[in-house]
């Protein structure tokens, strides 16, 4: 899952396709030079499939790979795409079958004996797959390339894709760690202390074991500075530090023989304990991952050379009932990676002195470069400019479907880092798209070529979560520990007028009330956007304070919904101060000093800080803390997350993008301690009573996230397929309030990105499709080929205003 | 022999300081923590485990021991965090890198020196007139005008209104054809306005001082004419501190400047120095730091010596 949607939507869109356009009626014109100008302010450098690490590197590997299954336009009997709809279809496959009947008893890969779908699948390759040098593509190949991309020598960094999210290929996990050792908790070994007191293995540990996990979590800073046993006496363990710090290391049984330790130890078990067996908690143990054959990794090639079997640990549900296409073909199993063997191998690097690591080189320049996608790579320079030409080879080409389709002969790439030389450039004619710049907005943001598309990013406001923290960080006359009221933080997301804050700030995005936006879909399938249902709107309501009873519908209500209420900010203000005052945890005279971080100073970031600074001090205004609210900026660079995660400071802006078609899936980023903001919220502690099919459960939000998601131990399974989308539907919103409820997340913007297309080309439709964005480079159209392009811009003056 | 002596003296003492800023470098961006980032659903162990594979976690002295070693090979690593160049060997990258940033600065140093010395030397034969004043009064302008406003200004009006220019450099590694030549030139004209002005500013401020010297009357009443006086004995003597100036400028161009090439997309070395810090790339750092820190302290070295080449009269003398 951990694949975006992005990068997803990218590779569905930008090659090809079998759907037929013949009948649709779209004139192409292919006898001339049809160069696609863009640029981009990051180089890719690493477009290998098995490495790549961010949007920039699939800038490229979107032209240059092909999908098995791919979505496309649903085009009316006009041939006029239909709004919101797709279809799916094959690419670079011709079949896919369910062979999971045929795995369910074989022990080998543990597919479940009872299972009859969604375990195993054959995919049928097309025959006429090729390389840009024209080299025969078999199935082969996508084992070797797995096995490669599995290889524990190099821990490639997308080996994961295929073990740690929904699509999990058996032994994928166990190939890649072989070999490695890793530090587990003793629960992962023993379920008792009395049997885990015997294990020689085991070692007292306050790192690796779960009350190092909790000293970590909670407690970095402290720990970082003086150690995690300082920690443990600081918070009233009633043992010395160095007492504590001698039992590192040691075995049940060493502790148990020597009376200073043992001493030591009961102390610790003393503060700790509260449940049976949470002796178990101090102790971690090296465990290493046995020798695997790649034999018995789940995927295989057929006695064909085009056939392909992959044997899955989760089902996924890959085909409808009437065994066509589900949308999931094309979002998780789109493709498989794939590299030319002897290309690779040949860009293969050995580890340098004092590393262990191998390395690779492949796609990473144009001779490193192979191509079975509709462009290949034929210019490269880092940090300057790529070109990218047909790949005559591509089997797409050959298809008559593709005839009026690709368009563009050429795609030219510059990189450049200052917005103000590409939009000179665009203006003259050079580029074919740019996005809008803040300071262009107002000018531009009516013209007939401006394109507005949204995106499943929601920017939020993260108020800190740890009280130590905060209270750390105040001195004499400062406070900070108000933001622990939960009051108060909900007075500042009142404070905040979000169509304000996002016109001040944003080029085109929109006020974000709730954790899912327009983007994120429950039900694929069926078109089922979360925020459109009732239930999710009920949400906004009642965490906003809409009285729906007031309106006449539900819809009317959510309308209404505008996160900003300053009088009632006011009063909570206020309240919260003098229950502080009251409680003595704020002098009258203190002053508020509210941190905000980045990971940047720029003017950007600078426009948040001060408007979300005039709201904080509109806050106060009238109220006791009037005057004695101040605000201060911090750069914290690239750890400004992991800063504010361990409680340097106090505020940031920040959200989270991806899985936008499984929000039961993205809750992790709310509630799971090794993605959430607020880490100090414990999501396991916190219950929430809910009824599900007929049945009230009360358990903890993270028990309710496991539930939700069918994970393992967890005590219900109502993961997608297990339950009714409707039942999940209800979970999800009711974990949303709760995360909201406490406004320790507080969202302020559904991100909206803005662009001008130049009069050169033009997209299939300016409806923008979730699945298909605005068709791509696949059915890029132009209206001039470059030598009446550059014609043309000699003899006009461009003006995109109108 | 006294000047061969305070040679090797000086290399020995560079080297020694070389060392020691080498030793600092590595040991503080080896303490900065390593900031692991990771995105939702991935494996954040077996990122982990690359940087442990990668002896990322080794005590500091076994990784000094393991980079020395390394560069000692030839090796300097490869980028690793470092967008733009992950996976590149960072020599090979920097040495890419580095030819289009050198010739932008030469050319512009070709092109400043002359000018702007001219201009100085005109200024301050025509002192208080009212050519030195325009020409002061342009140099105060290019002086506090920042190299974003210039640089800005020499695209729009020379390259997008006039389109004597392309907007951005060309691509490629043609850097001698006629065409990329062309598309160096908004770039150096950008970066010489300032040049220029320094240039004029400092030769007639030194021209100036040294016109009313004694000496150049006694070179006049010798029966000197004014510009074989200027020529000989006024210039000679003004450029004594212009001439190290010059130097430490054209050792200065490795070095690129950030702003003009990220506004004409240079694809130079300028900005790649402060990305290794702020992306932590060990290898691109430490290979930076070292080519940086050596050309500093023989640039030193280069302008002290220097001043004995343009003025015999100071020379290392015996003690």
């Amino acid at each position: 899952m951990k694949k975006t949607l992005k990068y997803v939507l990218a590779s569905a869109i930008l090659v090809g396709t079998l759907g037929s356009l013949a009948s649709c009626g779209y004139k192409r014109d292919f006898s001339g030079n049809y160069t696609y100008n863009t640029f981009t302010a990051v180089s890719p450098s690493n477009w290998n499939e098995l490495t790549y690490q961010d949007a920039n590197d699939t800038q490229i590997m979107s032209y240059i790979g092909s999908p098995f299954f791919q979505y496309d336009y649903e085009f009316d009997k006009d041939g006029v795409p239909v709004p919101g709809k797709f279809v799916v279809k094959y690419g670079a496959a011709t079949a896919l079958e369910d062979v999971t009947v045929d795995y369910a008893k074989d022990d080998k890969y543990d597919v479940p004996d009872d299972a009859t779908n969604g375990y195993a699948y054959k995919i049928t390759l097309r025959k006429d797959l090729k390389w840009d040098d024209g080299t025969a593509i078999t199935a082969e190949d996508f084992v070797y390339t797995m096995k490669e991309q599995l290889n524990p020598d190099f821990k490639h960094y997308r080996a994961d894709s295929y073990y740690n999210g929904s699509t999990v290929i058996h032994n994928a996990r166990a190939y890649v760690y072989q070999g490695s050792s890793v530090m587990n908790n003793a629960e992962l070994k023993h379920a008792t202390w009395e049997e885990g007191k015997k294990d020689a293995a085991l070692k007292f540990d306050l790192t690796n074991s779960t009350i190092g996990s909790w000293i970590w979590g909670d407690y970095a800073a402290p720990a970082e500075a003086k150690g995690p046993a300082y920690v443990l006496v600081a918070l009233g363990c009633e043992a010395e530090q160095a007492a504590i710090e001698a039992l590192v290391g040691k075995s049940p049984a060493e502790i148990e023989a020597d009376p200073a330790l043992k001493a030591a130890f009961d102390a610790v078990v003393s503060f700790w304990k509260s449940e049976p067996e949470e002796e178990l908690s101090l102790f971690a143990y090296q465990h290493v991952y046995p020798a695997l054959d790649f034999d018995a990794v789940g995927i295989f090639a057929g006695k064909k050379s085009n056939e392909l079997y992959l044997v899955l640990d989760n089902p996924l549900e890959l085909l409808k009932e009437d065994g066509s296409l589900s949308y999931k073909a094309a979002y998780n199993m789109s493709s498989l990676p794939l590299v030319k063997k002897d290309v690779y191998e040949a860009n293969k690097v050995a580890p340098v002195q004092g590393s262990t690591l191998w390395t690779s080189t492949y796609n990473s320049s144009v001779n490193s470069t192979a191509s079975w996608g509709p462009y290949k790579l034929t210019s490269f320079q880092a940090g300057k400019e790529y070109i990218l030409e047909r790949n005559t080879n591509w089997y797409g080409y050959g298809l008559k479907e593709n005839d009026k389709k690709y368009q563009t002969s050429r795609i030219v790439c510059e990189t450049i880092k200052e917005w103000n030389s590409a939009w000179l450039k665009f203006q003259n004619g050079e580029l074919d798209s740019i996005g809008i710049d803040v300071s262009i907005a107002q000018d531009y943001k009516n013209s007939s070529q401006a394109i507005f598309t949204p995106d499943d990013y929601v920017g939020s406001m993260q108020i800190q979560s740890s009280v130590s923290a905060l209270k750390s960080r105040e001195k004499d006359g400062v406070n900070k520990t108000i933001l622990a009221d939960v009051r108060f933080r909900k007075a500042i997301s009142l404070s905040v007028n979000r169509d304000e804050y996002n016109q001040t700030c944003t080029t085109s995005s929109k006020a974000g009330y709730g954790l899912f936006n327009s983007m994120h879909y429950y039900d694929v399938e069926n078109g089922g956007v979360y925020r459109n249902e009732d239930v999710a709107k009920k949400v906004l309501c009642d965490v906003y304070g809409v009285d729906v009873s007031k309106y006449d519908s539900l819809d009317a209500a959510a309308a209404a919904v505008t996160g900003y209420d300053p009088a009632q900010a006011k009063e909570l203000v206020t309240a919260a101060y003098n229950d502080a005052l009251e409680a003595g945890t704020i002098k009258d005279t203190d002053k508020v000093v509210i941190t905000f971080g980045s990971g940047a100073d720029n003017e950007a970031v600078r426009r948040v800080f001060d408007y979300l600074t005039n709201a904080l001090k509109a806050m106060v205004v009238g109220t006791p803390l009037a005057g004695k609210l101040e605000t201060e900026f911090e750069d914290h660079g690239a750890k400004w997350a992991d800063d504010f995660r361990s409680g340097a400071y106090d505020i940031c802006t920040g959200g989270w993008q991806g899985a936008a078609w499984d929000p039961g899936y993205f809750l992790l980023a709310y509630l799971s301690p090794d993605y959430m903001y607020s880490v100090a919220w414990e999501t396991d502690k916190v219950q929430m009573t809910y009824t599900v099919l007929g049945q009230e459960y009360t358990m903890s939000l993270i028990e309710w996230y496991n539930c939700l998601n069918g994970v393992a131990g967890a005590a219900h399974n109502w993961a997608e397929g297990q339950v009714a989308n409707d039942v999940r539907l209800g979970i999800i919103a009711a974990l949303e309030k709760e995360i909201l409820s406490v406004y320790y997340t507080v969202p302020l913007q559904n991100y909206f990105s803005a662009s001008l297309k130049s009069y050169k080309s033009d997209y299939i439709s300016r409806d923008y499709n979730t699945f298909m964005a605005y068709g791509g480079i696949e059915y890029l159209t132009y209206a001039y080929d470059d030598a009446a392009w550059e014609e043309y811009c000699k003899n006009n003056v461009l003006d995109y205003k109108a | 022999m006294y000047m061969f002596k305070y040679i090797l003296k000086r290399l020995g003492l560079m080297i020694m300081t070389f060392l020691i800023i080498f030793l600092i470098s590595f040991v503080l961006i080896k303490r900065l923590p390593i900031v692991i980032n990771v995105t939702i659903g991935q494996d954040k162990e077996i990122i982990e485990a690359t940087l442990i594979a990668r002896g990322y976690y080794d005590p500091i002295p076994v990784q000094l021991i393991n980079y020395i070693k390394r560069i000692f090979q030839g090796d300097f690593g490869v980028g690793v965090n470092l967008p733009e160049y992950r996976n590149k060997p960072v020599w090979d990258v920097f040495v890419e890198k580095l030819p289009p940033t050198v010739l932008i600065n030469v050319y512009s140093t070709i092109f400043s020196v002359p000018l702007g010395i001219a201009l100085g030397i005109f200024a301050a034969l025509k002192k208080n007139k009212w050519q030195d004043h325009v020409i002061s009064t342009g140099v105060m302008v290019f002086i506090s005008v920042p190299s974003i406003v210039t640089a800005f200004l020499v695209q729009y009006i020379f390259c997008f209104k006039l389109k004597w220019f392309p907007l951005t450099m060309k691509a490629g590694f043609d850097y001698f054809s006629p065409s990329m030549f062309r598309s160096m030139m908004p770039a150096v004209i950008a970066m010489s306005f300032g040049s220029i002005a320094g240039y004029a500013r400092f030769t007639r401020a030194e021209l100036t001082e040294v016109l009313t010297s004694d000496f150049m009357l006694l070179a006049r009443t010798k029966g000197l004419t004014r510009g074989q006086a200027t020529l000989h004995h006024a210039l000679k003597n003004a450029m004594v501190p212009i001439f190290p100036s010059i130097v430490g400028e054209f050792i200065s161009v490795l070095s690129g400047s950030l702003i003009i090439e990220k506004i004409y997309s240079i694809p130079g070395v300028g900005g790649l120095y402060l990305d290794s810090i702020s992306y932590q790339d060990y290898d691109f750092f430490m290979m930076l730091s070292c080519f940086y820190i050596l050309i500093g302290l023989v640039a030193a070295i280069v302008i002290d010596l220097s001043y004995g080449f343009i003025d015999p009269r100071i020379r290392m003398g015996a003690k």
